[in-house]
């Protein structure tokens, strides 16, 4: 090879190494877009990379090394680690189905995910929906610390470690709420 | 003049050359805080201002010892967390951590190169503030080393209770 090819061909690498990084790096989005008298849209966004480095560098009484303390991680005498570790050894399935005249509700565990999905009808208005999709890679990471605490941390990786995914979506009269992950700098 | 004055004054010289070289670096290293603010009303006034960012740590000693004192009792818990996040912000590839946009106002913070960017349009100006992330890593690290306070005196640095699930 000509010599003086090599600083290009260098700097040509360099480029793709510069990019094949970028393209690594995955962001946790969140948009909030209110629709109604007070018309405001949020976006936030977040590389997963950043998160990942910050939360073992806070040390609060609530928030220690990742793990996020929680006071009490039962609703009323229900045990939710003890639901969740259920749902995540049952096999594929719908769990919980509840319909009347102004709601739907599913709970079920379809494609690896732990899936919630809401309806709600309320008189005259737009129909109200929250659907939740969580991997189960990230709700097992979530509660691999200790009884009482959420490791956030490594949920992070967990996340880190799925491919493109929605993670809630929320749709109601005047707010729509999305909540997602993948390789895109930005919402749009 | 004696042969003896003039080497030593020379010495003097070059020392201070090698200050000023050194002082340069440090400065040019930090970069510069950059302030700009348009009035949109007729005849309104704009400011421009670029302060070295070296300047923000030292005049962290010139604030007044308690105040900051304080602050860094506050901040403590979060402030590693700044560092870290500053350097990490630095490595990675420029985006917008967050966009606010409304009727009344658009608000954007930005990492855009090596510095932290603010953008505030509103009805009655444009704010743009950047700040280098260098500056960012020096003013957490610089409170981390204020000492606590003598036991006694110093507040709860995270008074809110743990979150229910």
């Amino acid at each position: 090879m000509r010599v003086k090819n090599l600083p290009m061909a260098l700097g040509m690498l360099l480029s793709l190494a510069g990019w094949a990084l970028a393209a690594e790096t995955k962001y946790i989005h969140v948009k909030v877009e209110d629709t109604g008298p007070n018309a405001e849209t949020v976006r936030i966004n977040l590389p997963l990379s950043l998160a990942e480095k910050v939360l073992p560098a806070i040390h609060t009484k609530e928030c220690d090394g990742g793990k996020v303390r929680v006071k009490e991680a039962r609703f009323n005498d229900v045990d939710l680690r003890a639901i969740l570790e259920a749902l995540r050894t049952a096999p594929e399935n719908e769990f919980v189905t509840v319909e009347s005249a102004r709601s739907h509700v599913r709970v079920a565990k379809s494609g690896g995910n732990l899936l919630v999905k809401v309806r709600e009808t309320k008189e005259k208005d737009k129909p109200e929906t929250v659907e939740v999709s969580v991997p189960f890679t990230v709700v097992d990471a979530l509660l691999s610390g200790g009884k009482d605490e959420l490791d956030v941390l490594a949920g992070v990786r967990a996340l880190g470690a799925i491919g493109d995914t929605v993670l809630v979506t929320v749709n109601d009269k005047d707010t729509k709420v999305r909540i997602w992950v993948d390789s895109q700098s930005s919402t749009e | 003049m004696p042969a003896g004055t003039g080497a030593v004054a020379g010495g003097a010289g070059t020392l201070l050359l090698a200050a000023a070289i050194v002082g340069g670096a440090y400065v040019y290293d930090m970069g510069a805080v950059r302030v700009s603010v348009k009035s949109k009303s007729p005849g309104g006034e704009n400011i421009r201002l670029v302060l070295p960012a070296a300047v923000a740590p030292v005049g962290m000693w010139l604030a007044p010892k308690e105040k900051l004192r304080e602050a860094a009792e506050q901040a403590r818990p979060y402030l590693p967390a700044l560092e870290v996040a500053a350097d990490e912000l630095g490595r990675g590839p420029d985006f917008a951590l967050v966009e606010v946009t409304n009727p009344r106002e658009k608000v954007r913070i930005a990492k855009e190169g090596t510095h932290l960017v603010i953008d505030v349009d509103d009805a009655n100006e444009v704010v743009h503030v950047a700040v280098p992330l260098n500056a960012v890593r020096a003013v957490a690290a610089q409170l981390g080393a204020i000492p606590p306070a003598p036991t006694g005196q110093a507040e709860d640095p995270s008074p809110s209770e743990g979150h229910t699930l």
